[in-house]
């Protein structure tokens, strides 16, 4: 039996349900390990192990390490301008875009705030990583929201990674040969 | 110019009983604000992303832009609320853009010059308002400052990183010396007819040239600090 396919209103619930920044520098479990390992798989980036940020001063230093992988962007990227095309095949360009502003208001200043929450609560006060945090995790609804409307399968990378964002981790980014979570 | 019997606005229910004239000058100035933020955030934020040299510089630059844009939208809803039609408050084929929306974003280093520069120049306008006769356009300046701010601290700290070695500062002062000259413009003309009804009802508190003047000062003084300079700029006659 397949399930319905979900809606945009599914969208924006699941991003106020989720426990955005929630489990960052909490200790890593076999369900993140496994859904994190999922994620590289599915973004099809080769043998990649699955490194850990232990704070938000980690974080910030990983995402800002110049060896970090340009090609999980592009590949990132990719799926995203595919995921474009086959939403405005399903409901035109105007309402896709409607549908994308819409979360995107929505989840914008809730993200945010829920990352300086995040932050404050381990003793850091930095607006910039914040906001970092906050835009990472907007383009993760963004990402939701393309493959919702697209009709992506649940193993889609970009499902997988707002899984992540769920759980309250932050999924951070590909350096040398292995991709960081938060 | 007649002196105006100072009025103040404290609601936007209380704006229907207003002048005409003022009624037009508030107008006026929202619907410059939400198209001008709607630019900023459609021609220079979010290609700015792909441009950005790290994921950190990355979702730094996105969330920028969602803060441009989500200027826009708060002013278009006051817009909306004092009965401006949505559609003046977009940007369109027949209004043409400010000059500044004009430049070809192509580099890091040219939006690093826009948010240390161009967002300078938003941050005297947004300041100019903060005393605004009309309340509620009053307190939307207050509400958009902490971020305006917020956008050109980010120019200075990139400049920061991208003064370290001597071709990352090379390239900031070349994209500066290109972008510089947009800027002036963007206070308006000298003898604006705007922005003298603007202060005559105390809508704004001062003249483009003064504005243009405290701006140029304030440039310098940013770009200085990290070792950077202005091209020359010739004020028209």
């Amino acid at each position: 039996m397949t399930s319905p396919a979900p809606s945009p209103d599914d969208v924006g619930d699941a991003i106020a349900a989720a426990s955005w920044f929630a489990a960052v520098g909490e200790p890593w479990t076999a369900a993140d390990q496994s859904e994190a390992e999922s994620y590289t798989h599915a973004l099809q980036l080769g043998m990649l192990r699955i490194a850990i940020a232990h704070d938000w001063h980690d974080a910030a230093r990983i995402t800002q390490d110049p060896g970090w992988s340009r090609t999980w962007w592009d590949i990132e990227e990719h799926q995203r301008q595919d995921l474009t095309l086959a939403a405005e095949r399903q409901v035109g360009r105007h309402a896709l875009m409607t549908a994308l502003s819409a979360v995107m208001a929505a989840a914008g200043d809730l993200v945010h705030g829920k990352a300086a929450l995040a932050a404050a609560r381990a003793g850091i006060a930095d607006p910039t990583l914040t906001r970092v945090a906050a835009g990472a995790a907007a383009m993760a609804c963004h990402q939701l929201a393309l493959s919702t409307i697209a009709q992506a399968s649940e193993s889609h990378p970009f499902r997988i990674k707002f899984r992540l964002f769920a759980a309250g981790r932050w999924p951070l980014c590909a350096v040398g040969d292995a991709m960081y979570v938060f | 110019m007649s002196e105006a019997e100072p009025i103040v606005v404290k609601t936007v229910a209380e704006l229907k009983d207003a002048p005409e004239e003022f009624r037009e000058a508030v107008a006026k100035l929202v619907i410059s604000h939400a198209i001008n933020e709607l630019y900023g955030a459609q021609v220079f934020d979010e290609p700015a992303i792909a441009l950005a040299p790290t994921p950190y510089a990355k979702w730094l630059t996105c969330r920028v832009a969602m803060e441009e844009y989500g200027h826009h939208v708060r002013f278009k809803q006051l817009g909306e609320q004092i009965g401006i039609p949505e559609g003046r408050m977009m940007p369109s084929d027949s209004k043409r853009p400010l000059s500044i929306f004009e430049f070809p974003l192509k580099t890091w280093e040219e939006f690093v010059t826009i948010k240390l520069l161009a967002d300078l120049a938003e941050i005297l306008q947004v300041e100019d308002l903060l005393h605004c006769a009309f309340h509620p356009l009053r307190n939307l300046a207050r509400a958009t400052m902490p971020e305006e701010r917020f956008h050109a601290q980010f120019g200075e700290d990139f400049a920061a990183e991208l003064v370290k070695t001597p071709e990352g500062k090379a390239r900031l002062q070349d994209a500066i010396n290109r972008y510089f000259p947009y800027l002036p413009a963007f206070f308006g003309g000298s003898k604006s007819r705007n922005n003298e009804i603007f202060r005559k009802w105390n809508i704004k508190l001062r003249t483009n040239d003064d504005m243009r003047a405290d701006f140029l000062n304030r440039a310098r003084e940013v770009t200085a600090k990290y070792g950077l300079s202005l091209p020359e700029y010739q004020e028209a006659a």
